[in-house]
């Protein structure tokens, strides 16, 4: 055969085999659909406990009407996160709440209509090294995910609280999976996340907790659900229905301790596809370690976030809460109660 | 090869050798490491058996093949055509060459946000990261080609007063190919290799994906570096594939004789 032919036919077979393969194996194209006739709309998350109430919320919807009500989009780091939302791939999505007011004063009409969560960070060190308390801090090279994340302000907070400056540490940013390795390999001299990747470096053994948020800054936030203002102008019921889901979820996961290992299980197992024991780990030890409940957002909270956003140089100081906030669908959604919903026992 | 039966034979035996080594020198450096973080190659070996078992290796390769191809597939359909045409017509070439050396540098991971404002997070978005990445050495493989071609061929051709399309087709194009060959060697490696920058775009299937969602999943190191060894193999394996084309006639010719 000539070259030509060969490889003509080579490539066609090549090509209808691999996408023939690729589209009934991952994108699921040969399977039956259903097609409700509400909103389809994406939702943006990342595999942490600050977003636990997405796939929660997902699950437990699939569970009781068959549907999903939205379609979880999990990412694996902020700025991609962000940038879905910005260019409208998803019309709603959690995000770290100071970078959700950095976008608004830039002039992304978005509008956050409920909190992720409370509390749930940690500053874990190495069980080796000699700190103890903030100021054994001073000179230490210190890891946050983000600069837009909130727990970049926590330590501003926490500096404040204990005389020093940021001029004492060395902040770096770094994507919160890759914290518990640098911390392991003594790269970095302590490490400040959501869960579970601080839970991840304290039962692997080589962490420590420093302080756990509720020592440093009680109800802390770090986390927001956020919309395009679009969606709730063009489809303000599927919004509401978006925060009853998440604060009923917010309220399921809260209620008692089975609802959180029940949690632990599903989520582990069919959103973030890691080993159920970490999450069991973050959710209960201790319990308060992370938060679900009072969810509302309040006024007092976000002027606190604005002042250390605005100090730290992320903020402007030029959006306030009446701009970025939305909260009618969260005080109406603040009634229900929590999710009748048990999980069916495995097998 | 000299003596051809004993030279098969080396040609397996040799790199197996190596890849022993290698392995059994990794597996020495995490003992006396003590690390728990880094795996050792059995764990390695389990994590892929673990991914096999499951559906997730057919899967994740399938995805990762699926972007590979299209994405190479395109940089074939235009970077030849658009090679030839800039190595044949000097003007052209004058006024592109500029903007090709402008965009060439420019790492696929610079272009995610452009690929996700512009085709979303679908599948769309690392075919075209894998496109641009794989599309700029075969068209500057092709230009350099065309532009190194022997005088003596078209003069030839002059002589049998071949119009302008029997020109490209039966005497540049064919005069060509076995430099393009070597280009496309190249860019279906680089179109390989920035896979896992691909696929840091909110997909959830491929090998570039295992090893993120890995790196997530708490202490599975094993995964991740089950990931990379996949991706090396399936390089190997698509470079041999690549290769036979070489033992074409309409392209051995190109190639100097070690015989």
């Amino acid at each position: 055969m000539s070259l030509r032919k060969t490889v003509v036919i080579f490539a066609l077979v090549w090509l209808a085999g691999i996408s023939f393969l690729h589209s009934s194996l991952n994108l699921g194209l040969f399977d039956k659909k259903e097609r409700g006739d509400r909103v389809a709309y994406k939702l943006g998350f990342l595999p942490v406990t600050c977003h636990l109430t997405c796939p929660v919320t997902h699950f437990i919807n699939k569970n009781m009407t068959g549907e999903g009500m939205f379609e979880p989009l999990r990412f694996s780091s902020w700025p991609e996160l962000k940038e879905a939302f910005l260019a409208g791939q998803t019309s709603a999505t959690f995000i770290l709440a100071p970078m959700a007011i950095a976008l608004r004063e830039q002039g992304v009409p978005l509008k956050i209509v409920y909190l992720g969560h409370r509390d749930g960070t940690a500053v874990v060190v190495h069980k080796d090294s000699g700190i103890f308390s903030m100021p054994d801090l001073r000179g230490k090279r210190i890891a946050v995910p983000n600069r837009y994340s909130n727990q970049r302000l926590l330590f501003f907070r926490a500096l404040k609280q204990a005389g020093m400056t940021i001029k004492d540490i060395t902040l770096l940013e770094m994507p919160p999976p890759d914290m518990p390795a640098a911390l392991y390999a003594k790269a970095v001299d302590a490490i400040c996340s959501g869960e579970p990747f601080m839970g991840q470096a304290e039962l692997d053994g080589y962490g420590r907790v420093l302080w756990q948020t509720k020592d440093v800054w009680p109800n802390f936030i770090s986390c927001v659900l956020a919309v395009h203002e679009k969606m709730i102008t063009e489809h303000p019921d599927a919004v509401q229905e978006l925060v009853n889901g998440i604060a009923k979820s917010g309220k399921w996961l809260d209620q008692n301790m089975d609802h959180r290992m029940e949690a632990a299980e599903f989520v582990s197992r069919n959103y973030y596809n890691q080993n159920s024991r970490l999450l069991r780990f973050v959710l209960s030890k201790p319990p308060d370690r992370v938060k679900y409940t009072k969810l509302l957002p309040l006024k007092p909270d976000f002027e606190e976030i604005e002042a250390l956003g605005k100090e730290s140089g992320i903020l402007q100081g030029t959006a306030h809460f009446e701009d970025y906030v939305e909260d009618r669908f969260a005080e109406k959604a603040a009634a229900l109660h929590a999710y009748a919903w048990e999980a069916p026992k495995e097998k | 090869m000299k003596n051809g039966g004993s030279g098969k034979w080396q040609a397996i035996l040799l790199p197996l050798i190596v890849a022993a080594v290698l392995l059994l020198a990794w597996d020495a450096a995490v003992r006396v490491s003590k690390s728990d973080l880094f795996p050792r190659p059995v764990d390695v070996l389990k994590g892929i058996i673990e991914l096999a078992q499951s559906g997730l290796l057919l899967k994740y390769i399938s995805a990762s093949l699926f972007r590979v191809s299209w994405g190479f597939g395109l940089a074939v359909l235009v970077g030849i055509p658009a090679g030839l045409a800039l190595g044949w017509y000097p003007r052209a070439f004058q006024a592109f060459n500029p903007v090709i050396q402008v965009f060439r540098p420019i790492s696929p991971i610079a272009w995610i946000p452009i690929a996700i404002v512009w085709f979303g997070v679908t599948d769309a978005s690392p075919v075209f990261l894998i496109f641009l990445a794989s599309v700029f050495p075969i068209t500057v493989s092709a230009i350099s080609a065309v532009q190194n071609m022997q005088p003596v061929y078209l003069r030839a051709a002059q002589n049998f007063g071949l119009s302008q399309s029997e020109l490209f087709r039966l005497v540049i194009f064919r005069a060509s190919l076995p430099q393009i060959i070597t280009g496309i060697r190249i860019a279906l490696g680089v179109a390989w290799l920035v896979v896992v920058a691909a696929e840091m775009i909110a997909v959830n299937s491929g090998l570039g994906y295992l090893i993120i969602d890995a790196r997530n999943a708490g202490k599975r190191y094993d995964l991740v570096v089950a990931g990379m060894v996949m991706i090396g193999l399936i390089g190997l394996g698509l470079d041999l594939l690549v290769r036979q084309l070489e033992n074409f006639d309409e392209v051995r010719w190109g190639y100097a004789s070690k015989q």
